[in-house]
């Protein structure tokens, strides 16, 4: 098992290098190319041309787009990805400052993801040709046709200002500071102890991790419900039942691991669903995290911070796919042997 | 005194729920339960306020970038030399004297207050002065303060507390900048010691409040200054949350977890003024809503098709439809109240001449003349709403335009490179309210973002930025923004406007240019 786990992360590996190039060359000279001004605010309103022309020289915007790549390449192969032109801070410092942010909001939404579609999937499956299926299916259709950001908007309106029991301004009360060891909130709230600053940060994550839950939730929902559905039609099943085994047995011993291998796979190809959606949910909740620094990236035409989030949000796809493979070859005996 | 039922809207409802709402809310309620629940207390404990703003701080370097929507912060963390008051007057603030020590308005003295501390105790003197807004610019081009003070050639410094600005040309509106974007005085001892990179992470000004927390696009704590010069202020932590989502901020002062909220849309400002214990205003402040045109965008250069153009705009339909009626028209490129005001100045709103205008084009109702109007969504008020509203009261006197959304970056770049589609529906910021900062820079066909591009203006506005006679001076802008409106070089339409939400104990100084200040709050 070790050896193809191995084999899976090294392919991978190998592969994540050409991806990351291409990713980096695409981004690169697209965000070169589109009309717009990085120098924006950076000149004041008396600045000339000229003015411009001169800083344009001194940021390097004025060499050629190959020539400035190699440049940037270069320098981020040496672990430097330059720096942000609005915030004056190394790209590097700023990602890193807010990715676990990001990271773990996401991870609590995926939780709460499947906390959510798991039974629902049982449950439009137990509905499957029953009185009550089309009532599943047109939930699941709303919930479906409701993105991340409006629930983030429905979720404030109901139990921020009608019913205001939960936060949803930040990541943890201002009275209280956190710790800061690894950048993961409840880590480092748990590691020092601070109970009281635990309880915050899940309460402050409770909103915008939901948000992104019952966006995602209803296409693990359908895929679960139609891998269900593929594998109770399989003849394991009849066997299993001339055994005997009762309904609910057969249903989550039998069924359901089958049925998962597919939904995973849907899963990992679509968490990048949850960071793309996290990048508005961080800003409607004003969550300091990865997303909430791509939208002041882009609202600055800041092109090195936006470059390097590009990179990372490559990175963190690449290093998904292969949990996802890998997890994949767990499940699926026969996935060992290709 | 702020009304705790009366703001706590799980009291006015809880009898109308249902069983499923009450144990889905005994839920969230538990869960909430966790948190302290600091929203409705900020709301009354009269030593911390909390501000839903906007706009997160980029950079706690003052001298780097000149964002107009960040200037609260930077006042409130760094004071400022000198500041306007709330009604546009220029007044006294680190600087308590200053006067031309020539009558070229090349050299300004300058007297500096003995008690300014910076909040590492140390104290301010005019060295602090000249490192921030002469030597730090020459030194790093980077620095937006150099294009603030571009005709600064030296500080020279006599004393401590006196020195003299000295000007490379006359320069009679320097004063006005020492109360502008990006003219903060930070401390030279410690910006030079850890950098502007250490200076970032742990800034030092000497503003009312210091910074002591900031959660980038989340969060920033500020603490009261025990030290500062105009005496420590009455509200001891203020807290801004970022939420540039509008109804991120009316959720956070509806909910009473903020105690104030700005820029919010009108509509919802109309709605929360029913909110007992909110109170709310909408006013308009130093900001102007107008078309910029673009002369060499066929048919921009034509005179007569930009005077039916401004003839055809109703300008008073506009205000009552987006801005409840607040948003001043405006004949003239200077709000009601600035010194370049015209108030005698009129332009008509009139679609039977604006058709005439249009006849001597050769274009009318049934050979219309089309070109395109661009429009930001969302980076003022109302913005593209106002331009759908402009396009339908031109077609209704034969102008057809095609509405392309743009972004402000974009028009950056497109008006650096002569690139511009067609006139374009802006917002010009000016907190100072001083016509160099409107028409003056609005009509500086040299400057990278200059749309109307007639190089037979830069000899005059030369003239007006060097003219040390203030009565001259303000007369010849008046007279630009006579001639620029009655020629429609650029089209002014309304006063821009600001709404906001507060609770109804708090009492803060609204000002005349929008901004936002702690040390000017008070509870009741």
């Amino acid at each position: 098992m070790l050896q193809v786990i191995s084999a899976i992360v090294v392919r991978r590996l190998l592969l994540a290098v050409p991806t990351l190039w291409l990713l980096s060359l695409v981004v690169f000279f697209v965000l070169r190319i589109l009309p717009v001004d990085p120098l924006g605010m950076l000149l004041p309103a008396s600045a000339t041309p000229a003015d411009a022309a001169a800083l344009r020289q001194q940021l390097g915007f004025d060499k050629p787009i190959p020539q400035q790549f190699l440049i940037w390449l270069w320098a981020a192969i040496n672990g430097n990805l330059g720096t942000s032109l609005n915030f004056r801070q190394p790209v590097s410092q700023l990602m890193m400052a807010a990715l676990p942010a990001t990271l773990e909001l996401s991870l609590v939404g995926l939780v709460l993801a499947l906390l959510i579609s798991i039974p629902g999937g049982v449950l439009a499956f137990v509905l499957y040709q029953k009185k009550r299926e089309a009532a599943a299916d047109l939930t699941v259709a709303l919930m479906q046709s409701i993105p991340s950001f409006l629930w983030s908007l429905l979720l404030i309106a109901a139990f921020g200002v009608l019913w205001p029991v939960l936060p949803f301004s930040g990541r943890i009360a201002p009275d209280i500071t956190l710790p800061g060891l690894t950048g993961f909130a409840l880590l480092d709230l748990l590691l020092t102890g601070q109970f009281s600053g635990l309880l915050s940060a899940l309460a402050h994550l409770v909103l915008p991790a939901l948000a992104l839950a019952l966006g995602f939730a209803p296409l693990v929902i359908r895929v679960l419900r139609s891998s269900l559905i593929e594998a109770a039609n399989e003849p394991y099943v009849e066997v299993a039942r001339l055994r005997g085994l009762s309904e609910s047995r057969i249903l989550w011993r039998h069924i359901l691991k089958n049925a998962a291998l597919p939904t995973i796979t849907m899963i990992g190809v679509q968490f990048g669903f949850l960071f793309g959606a996290a990048l508005l949910v961080e800003m409607i909740f004003g969550y300091p995290g990865i997303g909430n620094l791509m939208v002041q990236a882009v609202k600055g035409n800041d092109l090195p911070l936006i470059q390097g989030i590009a990179l990372i949000f490559c990175v963190l796809m690449l290093a998904i796919t292969v949990i996802v493979d890998v997890l994949y070859a767990v499940l699926n005996p026969r996935m060992r042997n290709l | 005194m702020t009304d705790e039922f009366e703001l706590d809207p799980r009291k006015r409802h809880a009898c109308a729920l249902d069983r499923r709402q009450v144990l889905l809310g005994t839920m969230a309620a538990g869960i909430g339960a966790l948190a302290p629940l600091s929203g409705h207390a900020e709301g009354v404990d009269k030593s911390t306020l909390s501000i839903a703003f906007p706009v997160d701080v980029p950079t706690w370097d003052p001298n780097a970038l000149s964002i107009p929507a960040i200037q609260n912060l930077y006042a409130t963390v760094f004071d400022s030399p000198l500041r306007y008051s709330p009604d546009l007057k220029l007044s006294p603030r680190q600087i308590t004297d200053w006067k031309w020590a020539d009558d070229k308005a090349t050299r300004l003295e300058m007297t500096l207050r003995d008690d300014v501390l910076f909040h590492d105790g140390s104290k301010m003197t005019m060295e602090d002065v000249k490192f921030s807004l002469s030597d730090r610019a020459k030194a790093d081009k980077k620095l937006v303060v150099g294009g603030m003070f571009n005709t600064v050639a030296d500080i020279e410094v006599t004393s401590p507390t006196r020195g003299v600005m000295q000007f490379n040309r006359p320069t009679p509106t320097a004063p006005i900048y020492l109360a502008f974007l990006c003219g903060y005085v930070v401390p030279k001892a410690y910006m030079l010691q850890v950098g502007p990179e250490g200076f970032n992470a742990k800034p030092i000004g000497a503003g009312p409040y210091r910074m002591v927390e900031h959660q980038r696009g989340s969060r920033i704590v500020l603490e009261a200054f025990d030290k500062y010069w105009g005496g420590v202020p009455t509200i001891k932590q203020v807290t801004f949350e970022i939420a540039p989502e509008a109804s991120a901020r009316v959720a956070l002062v509806e909910s009473g977890r903020a105690g104030f909220a700005s820029q919010l849309p009108v509509r919802e400002v109309q709605r929360l003024a029913q909110k007992a214990g909110l109170v709310t205003k909408i006013y308009p402040f130093s900001e102007v809503y107008m078309l910029r045109i673009p002369n060499y965008v066929p048919p921009m250069d034509n005179d007569h098709v930009r005077a039916a153009m401004h003839l055809a705009i109703d300008t008073q339909a506009l205000s009552k439809a987006f801005y409840a009626g607040v948003a001043k028209p405006l004949s003239v490129m200077a709000p009601e109240g600035t010194p370049s005001n015209v108030p005698d100045f009129k332009f008509p709103y009139d679609k039977a001449k604006a058709i005439a205008e249009l006849k001597q084009a050769g274009y009318g109702p049934d050979k219309p003349v089309s070109f395109t109007l661009l429009s930001t969504n969302g980076t003022f008020p109302n913005d593209y709403d106002m331009a759908r509203a402009i396009a339908q009261m031109w077609k209704a006197v034969g102008i057809n335009v095609t509405i392309e959304e743009t972004t402000s970056a974009k028009l950056l770049d497109a008006a650096q490179n002569g690139k511009l589609a067609g006139p374009v529906l802006y917002s010009w910021a000016n907190a100072t309210g001083d016509p160099e900062n409107y028409a003056g820079r609005i009509f500086d066909p040299r400057l990278r973002f200059s749309t109307w591009k007639d190089m037979s203006l830069s000899g005059r506005i030369d003239k007006l930025m060097t003219e040390v006679n203030e009565q001259e001076r303000i007369a010849g802008y008046k007279a630009l923004n006579v001639e620029s409106s009655e020629k429609s070089w650029a089209i002014p339409l309304l006063q821009g406007i600001t709404a906001v939400a507060y609770s109804s104990a708090l009492q803060p100084t609204l000002f005349d240019n929008g901004y936002v200040l702690p040390v000017e709050m008070k509870y009741r």
